[in-house]
């Protein structure tokens, strides 16, 4: 096993990790405030292809980030409108925006399937830090887009402990009745959570066409919405768990294509259902271990709020 | 002044059908929008879906056969929202399911086909109970959320059937393709007319059969009340983890006869797309029926033939994704419309709502 291949593997870990972090720290602010939002996977793939798209217009990729995260965010309120102004049920209403954002991805990129792409990040230059053994070929050297994953997952958890933004959102997650009853608007703040997690699946699905597999094609999101709706939950809602949770499946993702060369001889198609199987099993040993003890989801999740109802 | 909804004393006779009917006319038009900005007459794309799905006894067959595993996998989601739970993994137990079959097939491929098709469709449903099982025990025994465990385990059956049908189950003779090989032909299910299969009967009397017990047994009644109130469930002594435990196995074991009935019927061979959506489909087809079999019927066929239509048209290069499109801006149009079959909109002033801010802050406000 040469350097070479163990750096490419530490590489392939942060890549994925950030695709996985993007779109779970997005999913974990939208949980936060009471609303399941299933629609990750449509709105990354949304996401992802207006990205791609405005990456070959402009051959900007900030542009293009920008306009995948924004796009996806505009997507996101389709489930805003239905299921938190609305009210109707969480689960379906997202599950629809999933099958709604695959289908529009598809049909409106037809045509982009051919288009090669133009728009690429670049590494933040870090200077001597670049030229460290090891840690200077990898984590420093990642795309800048890392480093803004691992910035927002601070700030998130900074504004969810020690901010009043974030003890708003905290409690119309836990008890909408009691944060209105306080004068919050759990619509509002309900639509900006479902709003950001939107973006942030866009950031990620904009990551994913520009810089982890340049292209597109339709199913290029093969799943990972999925990863990440589970990461929120093997994370507890915590960001920083949710990281955590992000670099093992993202080293799980890396590990797939390089298992033979480190001589394991699994197949990595069975390797691949790990992170899903891990999830199941951290929520069952987490309900056994917290029988007697709140659950650490937020309690009034998948719940509609209104207010004569209460 | 603010516009509030309230909620209606009864709701509004037939208004799911109307709910729906509005759907489907939002989704037409948004469609035919999505259609005319990337070039498509939207008027001839429609004209040719609805010749190819409904227009002919060959395109009611096809709508038919289509609407089968449609209708399996919405009972199955049904059955378990009558009880209020959510089965997100009708996608994966399909392909259990496909799995189940596919493996007596390759048990026992000389069987004459009358205990052969039988065992399969059997071991199908055993194979969607399986997937169901984990699921099923884990919320029943731990009360661990059904809903994210069954959709785990959709992405698990897809890598189960992906590592089967390119390792131990691939075909010698695939030209290398991820398949497996031919089932034997008295595997297939006899053909009821045009491309439909008696598989459109076993899914008619199954969910007839189960919408029927649902609705007049003891079993369906306490599923009910357990659906309604939990602790009015234990107050009348209804045993709350066997009803959550046997409606998740049933549901898996329905979804699990769809796989086997698209495996024996429209398939010639275990793929890995054999689920092809319609597990996740069948959610939404659940939804819009409001979880009553007999909506689930009704609603399968008018989605097998968007379904149907949609797959038509690829020929005149429109993707076939507008299918899929299609059935989730139904979903969408009549999630927005049955709120109104539930609330009417009514106007407040600040003065009457009271206090300062309020009536801005209303939960549902429009």
């Amino acid at each position: 096993m040469s350097t070479e291949t163990v750096l490419g593997l530490l590489v392939s870990v942060i890549e994925f990790a950030t695709l996985l972090y993007l779109a779970a720290l997005g999913e974990t602010i939208a949980e936060k405030s009471g609303v399941l939002n299933l629609g990750v996977e449509g709105m990354m793939a949304f996401g992802g292809m207006a990205a791609f798209w405005a990456g070959v217009e402009t051959g900007n990729p900030w542009l293009a980030l920008v306009v995948g995260a924004g796009s996806a965010m505009a997507f996101s309120m389709i489930h805003g409108v239905v299921a938190v102004v609305l009210g109707a049920d969480q689960v379906v209403s997202g599950l629809a925006l999933t099958i709604l954002g695959l289908g529009l991805a598809a049909f409106l990129g037809e045509s982009l399937i051919v288009e090669a792409p133009r728009a690429r990040f670049d590494t933040l230059d870090l200077g001597p830090l670049a030229d460290i053994p090891w840690i200077g070929e990898t984590l420093f050297s990642m795309s800048a887009v890392s480093w803004l994953a691992l910035f927002a997952g601070v700030v998130t958890w900074f504004v969810f402990t020690r901010t009043h933004a974030g003890l708003k959102l905290r409690a119309v997650g836990e008890n909408a009745a009691a944060a209105d009853a306080v004068g919050t608007s759990v619509t509002r703040v309900r639509l900006m959570a479902v709003g950001i997690g939107g973006a942030f699946a866009g950031a990620s699905g904009a990551y994913l066409t520009l810089a982890l597999a340049p292209g597109w094609t339709e199913g290029t999101t093969a799943g990972r919405g999925w990863i990440a709706v589970a990461l929120v939950i093997f994370g507890a809602w915590q960001p920083g768990r949710v990281l955590l949770g992000s670099v093992l499946f993202g080293g799980l993702i890396a590990l797939e294509p390089r298992l033979q060369t480190f001589g394991v001889e699994i197949s990595p198609i069975l390797v691949s259902m790990l992170p899903y199987l891990l999830t199941i099993l951290a929520m069952v040993l987490l309900s056994i271990r917290s029988r007697n003890r709140p659950s650490a989801a937020p309690a009034a999740i998948g719940r509609p709020f209104r207010r004569e109802e209460r | 002044m603010g516009l509030r909804l309230a909620r209606r004393e009864s709701p509004v006779r037939g208004g799911q059908v109307l709910a729906f009917a509005v759907g489907l006319l939002a989704a037409l038009v948004v469609g035919a929008a999505l259609l005319a900005m990337s070039g498509h007459a939207p008027i001839e794309v429609y004209r040719s879906m609805f010749d190819a799905a409904l227009g002919s006894p060959r395109g009611w067959s096809a709508t038919l056969t289509r609407a089968v595993p449609l209708g399996l996998a919405g009972l199955a989601v049904a059955i378990a929202g009558s009880m209020g739970l959510w089965n997100i993994g009708a996608e994966g137990q399909i392909i259990a399911g496909a799995i189940g079959g596919a493996w007596v097939a390759r048990l026992a491929p000389d069987l004459a086909g009358p205990a052969l098709i039988p065992l399969m469709l059997l071991a199908a449903v055993a194979g969607g109970a399986a997937l169901a099982l984990g699921p099923a025990i884990a919320r029943a025994r731990l009360g661990v959320n059904e809903i994210i465990t069954t959709l785990m385990l959709n992405e698990v059956a897809i890598r189960i059937v992906r590592y089967l049908v390119n390792g131990p189950w691939k075909d010698p003779d695939g030209n290398n393709f991820p398949v497996a090989p031919v089932l034997p032909e008295q595997s297939g299910l006899p053909t009821l007319f045009e491309r439909s299969n008696i598989g459109v009967v076993i899914a008619a009397v199954v969910v007839i059969g189960v919408g029927w017990y649902a609705a007049r047994s003891t079993w369906g009644y306490e599923l009910r009340i357990a659906g309604s109130s939990e602790r009015a469930a234990e107050y009348v002594g209804i045993s709350l983890k066997a009803k959550l435990f046997s409606v998740l196995v049933v549901s898996g074991a329905i979804a699990g006869l769809a796989g086997g009935i698209e495996l024996t019927g429209s398939s010639t061979r275990l793929v890995e797309g054999v689920a092809n959506g319609y597990g996740f489909a069948g959610i939404i087809v659940a939804a819009l029926a409001l979880m009553r079999p007999s909506g689930v019927a009704a609603v399968a066929i008018a989605f097998g033939a968007v379904q149907i239509g949609g797959e038509s048209i690829q020929t005149q290069g429109v993707p076939s994704a507008i299918s899929n499109l299609l059935q989730a801006l139904i979903l969408f149009g009549a999630l927005a419309a049955a709120v109104w079959v539930n609330y009417r909109v009514v106007r407040t002033g600040r003065s009457v709502e009271g206090g300062a801010g309020s009536a801005a802050a209303a939960g549902a406000g429009a």
